[in-house]
């Protein structure tokens, strides 16, 4: 099942971007509103509820005894999973994880993976057998466009919200949190980049790029999308735009 | 008796009258009393009781003004989303108006997917099959404007009693507007500022569409942000 | 968990509550944008979002009924939702849970008037202390009205139990893992009548009877709630 974008509101979006407005009011470089709420969850060890605009997303963090991969054998171990909830939008259907939610679920992965955010070398318990792994779950509750910005706002929030688990085996002061990667999409629309795209922006778009950075502006991740291409200026464009953005992303966890 | 004030807010299962009434449109009857099966306001004129509803998908009925999108079409013509659990038949001899001789002609040049069509619907079966015509003037392909989705229980408020909200709008924006029983509602205007103004005066009337006095407060708005954006 | 040596102490419950009291209970309606109807309920430290899309087309089309909408519910729990992580994705449980919960609803609805057409109901619990079904039925019951999906009533639920030998009213977490008995309800209130029923544990005639008493009260102010929640959602703010 998918949304059809009729021609009426394709064109009256495009005739916006050409002169450097948008169907919400917002400037070509703005993101909307954003709202963090920390802690939401209890039955998880750290929660973050985000609102981008009208999108919603809920993420739980998990910290549970489990096996370490054979070649690190006193690393702990990171899983990101995504579910873009039947709740959250008239084209999610229930059923196993559609291709859009694995790709959610590993561009949040790598931002925060490659960007070594997690010390997973402080989380062995007993070499070779037992160490902790920390599951991030995202949840996807309302989709307004923006998921893979809102989700990955939401993880580093929910991680940076960890309170230890009581359990002997835990031997850290906290959760060993070193970074805050943060992810920003633009989409090209009629050859223009605009920051944060909604969805009705989303179903118009050529192209969109997703660029997360840690907080000295260095990036860890980047992931294209959509059926159009970039060129080299637009590129170094998109990481300019991004990188101003992720720091605003970033103050609203506090 | 009436259980209920005229307009209050009632919620579904809520007693709204007992004894001799009619029960229209939102609302049912179990034995001599009347029940309202909607969230919505209730409405009680001489004998007839009915709750008009403040949710709802729309629902396509004989006469009805719509705006719909192509999303498919076969070998005669056009399937449209109406923004119902129905979609609806547009058959090229109705969109045309003359006969088409299907194996020389290609009707694809008249429509194409994601197209906006202004029509109005010709018939409803029992088994909710729905037919378009595009009879009136103006009616057909849509090009341009801003296209606005409402939830269509507001859809006569947007319009107001004898039109007279749809006249506000207008007049103080300058703009034009097809207002679709389903929900939709396409903007024509010059001055994007005015068009905007007008979205504005959708969005007000949805929200506030069980509060009376809109009219009035609608037209204040407009004359207010005219005045204020000058 | 250990298993307490007392459920019951000087006739309070291990959350202070009395055995016919209900836990703190907060329902929100409309609460998600693009759903057509949604609602959000905190019962205890349960968290539970429902969200409703329809009538809309049902596909695939074999599977239309040709008189009257079809109704399908799901009901589905976060991984994070419990204390020991569960892997996403349906087990048997919420599939039977999503079976009862379509059926207590069912029955209020018009179905009738949108032939060929299916109502969606999505429940999902974002945070677990028992009686989480009985929260989502409460949700989806609210969200269905607030998707304008007309209905004959509400339908609210609430589960009762035995603990310590005594008859008890919405079962916390210890009680439904350590009581005798646990017994969820759903009812339509106006008309009194029973939707869901599922039993199990130890029940005398007697205290089916009085734990049957005891859950219709607890859905009396349930359903105030439910109602108070719908109509707030139009309530003229301050200053208007």
């Amino acid at each position: 099942m998918y949304e059809i974008i009729s021609s009426v509101k394709r064109d009256y979006i495009i005739d916006l971007v050409k002169q450097g407005k948008r169907i919400d009011g917002r400037a070509i470089d703005q993101l909307r509103e954003v709202a963090v709420e920390l802690g939401p969850i209890k039955t998880a060890n750290g929660s973050a509820k985000v609102k981008l605009g009208k999108t919603q997303v809920l993420v739980g963090v998990k910290l549970m005894h489990a096996e370490p991969f054979p070649d690190t054998p006193e690393s702990g171990v990171l899983i990101v999973n995504a579910e873009l909830l039947p709740l959250a939008s008239p084209t999610f259907e229930p059923g196993p994880p559609r291709v859009e939610a694995i790709e959610l679920a590993r561009v949040v992965d790598r931002g925060i993976r490659e960007s070594d955010a997690i010390d997973l070398d402080k989380l062995g318990i007993k070499p070779g057998e037992d160490v902790w792994s920390v599951f991030i779950d995202i949840d996807v509750l309302d989709h307004d466009g923006g998921l893979i910005d809102a989700s990955a706002l939401a993880a580093i929030a929910a991680l940076s919200d960890v309170k230890p688990p009581e359990d002997e085996d835990w031997k850290l002061p906290g959760f060993p949190l070193s970074k805050r990667p943060v992810a920003v999409t633009v989409a090209k629309i009629d050859d223009r980049l605009v920051v944060d795209p909604c969805l009705d922006e989303e179903r118009v778009m050529d192209a969109r790029l997703t660029i997360t950075t840690v907080e000295d502006g260095s990036i860890c991740a980047m992931q294209k999308g959509g059926t159009g291409y970039f060129t080299r200026e637009e590129l170094e464009q998109a990481y300019d735009l991004t990188c101003a953005k992720a720091v605003e992303l970033r103050a609203k966890i506090g | 008796m009436i259980h209920v004030q005229n307009r209050e807010i009632v919620v579904p299962g809520q007693l709204i009258a007992e004894g001799d009434y009619q029960h229209m449109d939102g609302s049912f009857r179990e034995g001599d009393k009347i029940y309202s099966a909607v969230v919505g306001l209730a409405d009680v004129k001489e004998k007839r009781v009915r709750v008009i509803p403040l949710q709802g998908r729309y629902v396509p009925h004989v006469g009805d003004l719509v705006i719909g999108v192509v999303i498919d079409s076969h070998q005669s013509g056009w399937i449209l989303d109406i923004n119902s659990p129905y979609t609806a038949n547009l058959f090229v001899s109705e969109l045309v108006h003359r006969k088409v001789d299907l194996n020389r002609e290609d009707i694809s040049k008249f429509l194409s997917i994601g197209d906006v069509v202004l029509a109005s619907v010709k018939e409803v079966d029992e088994y909710m099959r729905v037919l378009l015509e595009t009879t009136e003037r103006g009616m057909g392909r849509i090009k341009g404007g801003k296209l606005v989705e409402i939830s269509p229980a507001k859809i006569p408020r947007v319009l107001g009693r004898k039109g007279s909200m749809l006249k506000v709008i207008e007049s103080k924006t300058g703009c034009t507007l097809a207002v679709g029983q389903n929900g939709r509602i396409i903007i024509w205007g010059d001055d994007p500022k005015m068009v905007n103004l007008a979205v504005e005066a959708i969005l007000m009337i949805e929200r506030e569409a069980h509060i009376s006095g809109l009219t009035d407060r609608v037209a204040l708005m407009l004359e207010k942000e005219k005045s204020g954006g000058v | 968990m250990e298993k307490p040596e007392k459920l019951i102490v000087d006739g309070k419950r291990l959350d202070g509550r009395a055995p016919d009291e209900l836990r703190p209970l907060k329902i929100k309606a409309g609460v998600l944008e693009r759903a057509d109807g949604s609602a959000y309920v905190e019962l205890g430290n349960n968290k539970v979002f429902a969200a409703v899309y329809g009538p809309r087309e049902m596909h695939p089309r074999h599977d239309q009924q040709p008189d009257s909408a079809v109704l399908r519910c799901r009901y589905s729990m976060a991984p994070f939702s419990v204390e020991d992580r569960k892997k996403p994705g349906p087990d048997r449980r919420s599939v039977e849970i999503s079976k009862v919960t379509k059926e207590a609803l069912e029955p209020v609805l018009f179905l009738e008037l949108y032939p060929r057409s299916v109502i969606d109901v999505f429940i999902e619990v974002l945070q677990a202390d028992a009686g989480t079904r009985t929260a989502g039925i409460n949700a989806a019951a609210v969200a269905l009205a607030d998707a304008g999906v007309p209905m004959r009533d509400l339908v609210t639920s609430v589960a009762v139990g035995k603990v310590d030998g005594t008859i008890v009213l919405d079962l916390m977490k210890e009680e439904d893992q350590f009581g005798t008995t646990d017994m969820p309800v759903a009812v339509v209130p106006r008309k009194k009548v029973i939707t869901l029923l599922q039993m199990d544990g130890h029940f005398t005639k007697e205290e089916f009877r009085q734990a049957l008493d005891l859950a219709f009260r607890g859905c009396e102010k349930i359903y105030e709630v439910q109602r108070q929640a719908l109509k707030e959602k139009y309530a003229i703010k301050e200053g208007e």
